[in-house]
């Protein structure tokens, strides 16, 4: 963690270009067709469980298997491989990005993503704090409660197995939680922002200037 | 404290494994060897006691023993006890484990790929439905893995995965099967049964866990097989095919694609959604379909049949 934050830079930066720009991967091999066009608004999943999918922004074909691959996220397409259109492409190969409009809470997270430690889910599963640290939270609230490396912090749940997640990071205080306990999470979406106690006040502050900046 | 001689021997176990085989509906030619292989060392461990706690309690400890000596536990361990008297089922559920049924735990070492060792809680499900169905009792699954009969539960299965402080990982299962018990807790009585229950038999509990250990040893072998393609045909990043003759196993003992069904991770107390199975994934994802028609699939939670 850098106790060092550029406020103006910052905040200049996310001012001049507050977008998110969302590249999309190739899942895996697979003859490519893209669905859309560049600048296309394209939506992301909606529905109470999120089970309605996103815009259809390409289709990938292996061995006769077709899967049309759908946006994760609402906003324009800004730029398309073409050259991967109607090809053989490998797994990983960069297709097109998406370029997603940052809302003032988002511009918060993203900052604050670069200061806190971030926890991520070790598979796609569901999660759920572990019963002394939901307790805690629940107590004094998720900013009070301190955690280091070796505590059970977290259940995953996958096919009724329960596993319990021991915390890796930095010591510090759970300062964001990016899930809401039950909901599935794929791998590597960060579970927790973890921040050193003495570096809370720091992280106040880029909230309160984001804040008092941003309109 | 465990009797000297093994309750059940590895042996018998095997015996039974190799009995079995010619009745198995899984992977043709040298694929049965390797199978088997991967399985054999279920139950090379059988502790037996007359009253537990709680069979998973006790192999954490034998798991953290085996580690203060700085050795191991072996893989494959099993705890069984005649009676429990701290049993519960998930949550906070109660599970009566009295004398007359079958209540083991098995610890096995966390060497599969994590989409395969996913695959572990459907691999015990349909160990303990077949083990029914060879003792004459028509069970079936409902996702994931709970085994009933005409909706009554006669098998309850937990799986947990625990680590050591130096990192080693074990998966415990453990498994409750209502064999001779034939009365319930007021509150369970309407929602259990035991084999005794539905056929009016009596049956030798060794004989039973011998049967289901065997039966464990194929599925929880077949798990193992199944990573072996996966990574053969290009890797561990899509399951695809290479689930199939455990995906198809479970699919045949199910009846709950099809089913109109209530979803949620603790469906008793806070329900989901309601929607209709369609199947399960390659992964052993419920795949549903909504009110609205659109497609879900959950790898975590639990059901319940509304029709």
């Amino acid at each position: 963690m850098s106790q060092k934050i550029h406020f103006d830079e910052i905040i200049g930066r996310y001012r001049s270009d507050p977008y998110d720009y969302v590249d999309m991967h190739a899942r895996h091999t697979g003859k490519v067709r893209f669905l859309v066009d560049e600048q296309a608004e394209v939506k992301g999943p909606s529905g109470e469980w999120k089970h309605i999918p996103g815009t259809p922004l390409y289709e990938i074909t292996r061995e006769r298997n077709t899967k049309v691959i759908t946006s994760e996220t609402n906003g324009t397409v800004s730029a398309i491989n073409w050259d991967a259109d109607n090809t053989f492409v490998e797994a990983g190969e960069k297709l097109l990005t998406i370029r997603h409009p940052l809302k003032k809470k988002e511009i918060i997270e993203a900052i604050l993503q670069e200061v806190l430690f971030l926890f991520p889910a070790p598979e796609r599963a569901r999660y759920y704090f572990s019963m002394d640290i939901q307790s805690r939270i629940e107590r004094k609230g998720a900013r009070s409660v301190l955690v280091k490396p070796g505590d059970e912090i977290i259940t995953m749940s996958l096919m009724k197995r329960d596993t319990p997640v021991y915390y890796t990071g930095e010591p510090g205080i759970i300062h964001s939680i990016y899930f809401r306990p039950g909901d599935s999470i794929d791998q590597g979406v960060p579970l927790i922002g973890v921040c050193a106690e003495e570096k809370l006040p720091l992280v106040q502050k880029i909230i309160t200037r984001v804040k008092a900046d941003w309109e | 404290m465990p009797q000297d001689k093994p309750w059940v021997s590895h042996a018998e176990i095997m015996d039974r494994l190799r009995a079995d085989a010619a009745g198995h509906c899984g992977p043709a030619g040298g694929a049965e060897e390797r199978i088997r292989r991967y399985g054999a060392p279920v139950g090379c461990v059988v502790e037996h006691h007359p009253r537990l706690d709680r069979c998973m309690l006790r192999l954490r400890h034998l798991v953290h023993r085996a580690r203060a000596r700085n050795t191991t536990l072996a893989s494959g361990t099993v705890v069984v006890a005649d009676s429990l008297s701290g049993s519960s089922g998930r949550f906070d559920r109660s599970w009566h484990a009295p004398e007359g049924g079958l209540w083991l735990a098995l610890a096995w070492a966390d060497t599969l790929l994590p989409r395969y060792s996913a695959l572990l809680p459907l691999a015990v499900g349909i160990a303990c439905c077949e083990t029914v169905r060879a003792l004459g009792v028509d069970g079936a699954i409902r996702w994931v893995n709970d085994v009933h009969a005409d909706g009554r539960k006669l098998a309850g299965i937990l799986s947990e995965t625990m680590a050591t402080p130096d990192g080693e990982r074990f998966h415990l299962l453990g498994i409750g099967l209502n064999v001779n018990n034939m009365d319930f807790p007021p509150e369970l009585t309407a929602a259990a049964t035991s084999l005794r229950a539905e056929t009016g038999c009596r049956y030798e509990r060794r004989a039973v866990a011998i049967r289901l250990l065997a039966r464990l040893a194929w599925n929880i072998g077949l798990v193992h097989y199944c990573e072996e393609r996966g990574l053969a045909e290009g890797g561990a990043a899509v399951a695809g095919p290479a689930t199939a003759p455990l995906i198809d196993r479970w699919r045949r003992l199910s009846d709950s694609p099809g089913r109109r069904v209530v979803y949620g991770y603790d469906v008793v107390k806070t329900p989901l959604y309601r929607a209709r199975v369609e199947d399960i994934d390659p992964e052993g994802g419920l795949r549903m379909v909504l009110d609205d028609g659109s497609l879900l699939t959950e790898y975590s939670g639990e059901i319940r049949y509304l029709d």
